[in-house]
């Protein structure tokens, strides 16, 4: 592929309008538009306050869901890890902030990126099981994490990292991030060697080793590139919270995989796109937002959830063989 | 090594059970003779470990027997326990009754769903645990829900001569049975072949979507088994406390011999790589590890199993092996450097 710099309008808009094509778009569309109107006709929810919230926790989450996204699409189904590889990153970035807010953010990049990378290379080398291998790491950060804090989190006395909770102007600073997050992978996605080597892989790894693509290495670097995307959530989230502790990530692994999932990525690869985790991020957020509103409780935004998750794994039929 | 000696050893189900008794072994050394290991109340300990992650264990087990994977086993424990402790507090074996039904229940709604649309067991079921967990939530209100039969409580986990309880004994018929159907009866000759060539399954009559259906709802009844006597045992319903079987149950399945492509596996192994897991952790506190030892060691375990099981080890060991200059005219069974690797389905 050449000339990306003289790449026609035609052919963006080409690219980006096939991201939406699916036989599941409609129906999507329909209950987005639902969804929508149910929320402006709920009273308070234009409310300033309570939108920004929302927007805010939702962006951690979705930080996260982008990087499951390359996952998913490289034909690995989802890490079970990445919530506890998040926790862990709030805990460098936050033992690492007394060297310097940029050091510490090199660091936390890095080890997250490594943590992901390494599963992603076990995965690709040996093709072994992706659910078995990140639950493996799941169990090998989670003990590791016990050893070395001693189950506690970290408190620094800095205020180093708290530029990070600044916002842009209107907007918060989180969705800002998110916003950016979503933008920079959908760029990779569409635009890159490397994102259009993700979609191949996804689709057929032995059709991709027969085109010359060696798939391990495409799907370690997915995986890397999950760990960046992780990574930006986890010192948002450290930020926010001036702590590193290994309750922050809890149940995002599960949380991103819906995103990923309601906004219509197909959960065996190679097929989706950053831009579909976005809606299903918004999505998701809106229907908890509207439940709080009209007054029921969390349980009811989890079984909401499931059942959303249920209701998009269905819609991905493939008809009858 | 005699030939018979390398073929029990080749054996999947042996291969379990030889771990334990290497792991047995190595905790005694390590005890330094204070006889810490092989007590009444360590042995009690690990039976308890036992039921608690057998049922899943089982379950998820039977579901990658018939080449599948069933993510709601999680879900499914924290429903039932809300089930049963919800409905238990007049009769608890009409608690748990009804907690068997809804894990049956919730298996055939998944096993219908997957066959019926032709979806992957995964997706599926990935919907599935979030659901059923969301539902046990919901049950709940989200609080932990106390369960008034003590008496209950304290009887399923009473020491029963000496080292069973209610809970292990009723663990250990659960795999005695399986081990009995998947062995002896024609269900389980028929999941076995489901899982190691569908299509072929499929053209000598078998048929595969009722087996399918069957599996997982027999892995919803089996979980909810587990979840039930669990939540009675602690006396509580929560929707979060039961959220950790997952990791350890695929650990003691696949330790246990079941293969991830499916076709492999005994419920004896199944019950073997349990117990691995059960010993090492109850043996690692009885001789004073701290906790974390337990998370480290079944990850190296899950580590060590899926590079082991994975498509691609033979060519990659092949490779370094000519890398390293001791390359052999042959390369070894199981994978060519030069040709693409065979796909299952010709």
């Amino acid at each position: 592929m050449r000339g990306y710099g003289s790449v026609s309008a035609a052919a963006v808009a080409s690219r980006l309008g096939s991201i939406r094509v699916g036989k599941a778009s409609v129906i999507q569309s329909v209950a987005t538009l639902a969804v929508v109107i149910f929320a402006v006709s709920t009273p308070g929810f234009l409310s300033e306050t309570s939108i920004r919230s929302l927007l805010t926790t939702v962006s951690f989450v979705g930080c996260v869901a982008v990087g499951m996204t390359f996952i998913t699409l490289s034909g690995n189904i989802m890490s079970f890890s990445i919530g506890a590889s998040m926790s862990a990153t709030t805990i460098v970035f936050m033992v690492s902030v007394g060297l310097g807010l940029i050091p510490a953010l090199v660091l936390a990049f890095l080890f997250c990126a490594a943590l992901n990378g390494v599963q992603g290379w076990l995965v690709g080398v040996f093709r072994a099981n992706p659910i078995i291998i990140s639950m493996a790491a799941y169990s090998m950060i989670i003990g590791s994490a016990i050893y070395i804090t001693g189950g506690s989190g970290v408190y620094p006395l800095t205020d180093r990292a708290d530029i990070l909770t600044r916002n842009l102007g209107p907007i918060p600073g989180p969705l800002a991030a998110f916003l950016l997050v979503a933008l920079i992978g959908q760029l990779i996605l569409s635009f890159t060697r490397f994102g259009r080597n993700i979609y191949l892989v996804g689709a057929n790894p032995h059709a991709a080793k027969a085109a010359g693509i060696e798939p391990w290495r495409t799907v370690m670097w997915a995986y890397v590139a999950a760990g960046l995307f992780t990574a930006v959530s986890a010192v948002l989230v450290a930020a926010r919270y001036r702590s590193g502790d290994m309750e922050h990530g809890i149940g995002y692994e599960y949380h991103a995989i819906s995103a990923v999932l309601v906004g219509g990525t197909a959960i065996q690869g190679g097929e989706g796109s950053v831009l579909r985790t976005l809606v299903g991020t918004f999505f998701i957020a809106l229907m908890q937002g509207l439940l709080i509103l009209r007054g029921f409780g969390i349980e009811m935004q989890y079984l909401l959830i499931g059942l959303m998750v249920l209701g998009a794994i269905m819609l991905q039929w493939k008809g009858r063989t | 090594m005699s030939r018979h000696l390398r073929a029990l050893m080749a054996d999947r189900t042996v291969r379990s059970f030889a771990v334990l008794v290497l792991i047995i072994i190595v905790l005694g050394i390590s005890d330094g003779g204070h006889g810490r290991v092989l007590t009444v109340n360590t042995t009690y300990d690990v039976l308890q470990q036992f039921a608690t992650i057998g049922p899943v264990a089982l379950a998820l087990g039977l579901s990658m027997m018939v080449g599948e994977f069933d993510l709601s086993v999680g879900g499914i424990l924290s429903l039932a326990g809300c089930v049963a402790v919800l409905t238990g507090s007049g009769s608890p074996v009409a608690g748990l009754l009804l907690a068997v039904c809804v894990g049956g229940l919730a298996g055939l709604a998944q096993g219908s769903i997957m066959t019926w649309l032709n979806l992957s067991s995964i997706g599926v079921t990935l919907g599935g645990l979030l659901t059923f967990g969301g539902l046990s939530y919901f049950l709940t209100r989200n609080t932990t829900i106390g369960y008034d039969r003590l008496d209950v409580a304290l009887g399923v986990n009473a020491p029963l001569l000496g080292i069973f309880s209610v809970r292990s004994l009723t663990t250990i018929f659960l795999f005695l049975v399986a081990a009995f159907v998947v062995s002896w009866t024609r269900f389980g000759r028929d999941l076995l072949a489901v899982g190691s060539d569908r299509r072929a399954a499929t053209i000598v009559g078998i048929r595969v979507n009722r087996i399918l259906i069957a599996v997982f709802m027999i892995s919803g009844s089996l979980t909810a088994i587990g979840g039930g006597l669990l939540s009675y045992g602690l006396a509580a319903a929560s929707p979060t406390a039961l959220a950790d079987t997952l990791v350890p149950g695929a650990a003691a399945a696949i330790l246990g011999g079941v293969s991830l492509a499916g076709g492999k596996g005994r419920p004896i192994g199944i019950a073997g790589g349990v117990l691995v897991l059960s010993m090492l952790s109850s043996g690692l506190t009885a001789i004073g590890m701290p906790p974390f030892a337990h998370w480290i060691v079944t990850a190296a375990v899950l580590f060590a199993v899926a590079i082991l099981d994975s498509e691609e080890l033979n060519r990659r060991v092949y490779s370094i092996r000519c890398a390293l200059g001791k390359r052999s005219d042959l390369p070894p069974s199981g994978g060519s450097p030069i040709l693409t690797e065979p796909q299952g389905d010709q």
